[in-house]
């Protein structure tokens, strides 16, 4: 679930300086190619990003980021630690 | 202090704890990790140790009262064990061998809070010690578990500074305070003890609701502005 949102949220923060780059994804998240390959068509089959001509997050896929952002931050105030 | 006051600060907590529980319940649901269960459960049962308390407090001369008061005591002291559980293994890294270690708690705190509840209801023929000595035994324990989550909290917010993280570790050195004046007050009955621990409880309920209302609802607010603009 961790590595899930982790690339979504990696993938919302590389929309907004730009393009998107998979390599870029690929160091952020510390997950091998083949692997962050299988978790975006995973993604995708959920409806949480479309990976067109350019990979985005769906709307479903940006509710999904804000939320998940919320409980790690609550997590992280509540002095529990997620790995 | 009058008892409807008493009451009524019982309820008070048993709801803060209950709306808690909502909030609590979102890192087991987004992270699919059941060691984050606890946190839930612990504020359920907390709930339900001060409704019991004020349910106890209502009944006053009831003929049950004596049995609330037994199960108050082990529904908070295993409220407090579920979190310490949680907190405990929050810090472990996730292996097969940790997993099994937290379901083998779990169970092991699921099956003795039953196990509590039938010793309750059907005493063994053995006698048991006076409430008020366990009281005093079980106000002890929990100040240990408390202060066992608010040193790993502490640790938390030291390894990573930020003013966001300090009110929890406050909070929870706020409920062992709580436990100690209750302590006190079970000692020398001293109004004053009694009533700060109530005060103290209150205190530390409302920074844990803060800090959730921090996290989710004022977040939100500031996303529906951010698209408003």
């Amino acid at each position: 679930m961790k590595i899930y949102g982790d690339v979504l949220s990696v993938i919302r923060t590389e929309a907004r300086t730009g393009k998107i780059i998979l390599t870029r994804i690929q160091l952020k998240t510390n997950v091998p190619f083949d692997r962050l390959k299988a978790y975006l068509s995973e993604l995708e089959e959920l409806g949480l990003i479309q990976n067109g001509s350019s990979l985005k997050l769906t709307e479903k896929g940006q509710q999904y980021v804000v939320e998940y952002e919320k409980v790690i931050d609550f997590m992280k105030r509540m002095g529990l630690i997620y790995r | 202090m009058n008892n409807d006051i008493m009451i009524l600060a019982e309820i008070i907590s048993a709801i803060l704890c209950f709306i808690l529980v909502r909030f609590m319940m979102k890192p087991y649901q987004y992270t699919g990790e059941s060691r984050y269960i606890g946190l839930p459960v612990g504020f359920s049962f907390l709930g339900a140790s001060y409704l019991l308390t004020g349910f106890a407090l209502y009944l006053e001369t009831s003929l049950f009262v004596e049995d609330i008061k037994w199960l108050q005591l082990f529904t908070q002291a295993y409220a407090f064990a579920f979190l310490a559980a949680t907190y405990y293994f929050s810090k472990q890294t996730l292996k097969p061998n940790t997993r099994l270690w937290w379901q083998i708690i779990f169970s092991g705190l699921a099956v003795g809070a039953i196990a509590s509840y039938l010793i309750v209801f059907e005493p063994p023929p053995l006698a048991l010690p006076s409430y008020k000595t366990v009281d005093e035994y079980f106000r002890g324990l929990n100040i240990i578990l408390i202060a066992y989550i608010s040193v790993h909290t502490l640790r938390s917010h030291s390894s990573q500074p930020d003013p966001k993280t300090i009110w929890i570790p406050l909070g929870y050195i706020l409920l062992a305070f709580g436990q100690y004046s209750s302590l006190i007050w079970s000692l020398d009955s001293s109004f004053s003890a009694f009533v700060g621990a109530h005060i103290i409880r209150l205190a530390a309920l409302l920074i844990f609701l803060f800090v959730a209302y921090q996290a989710f609802a004022a977040s939100q607010n500031e996303t529906t502005s951010n698209k408003g603009s």
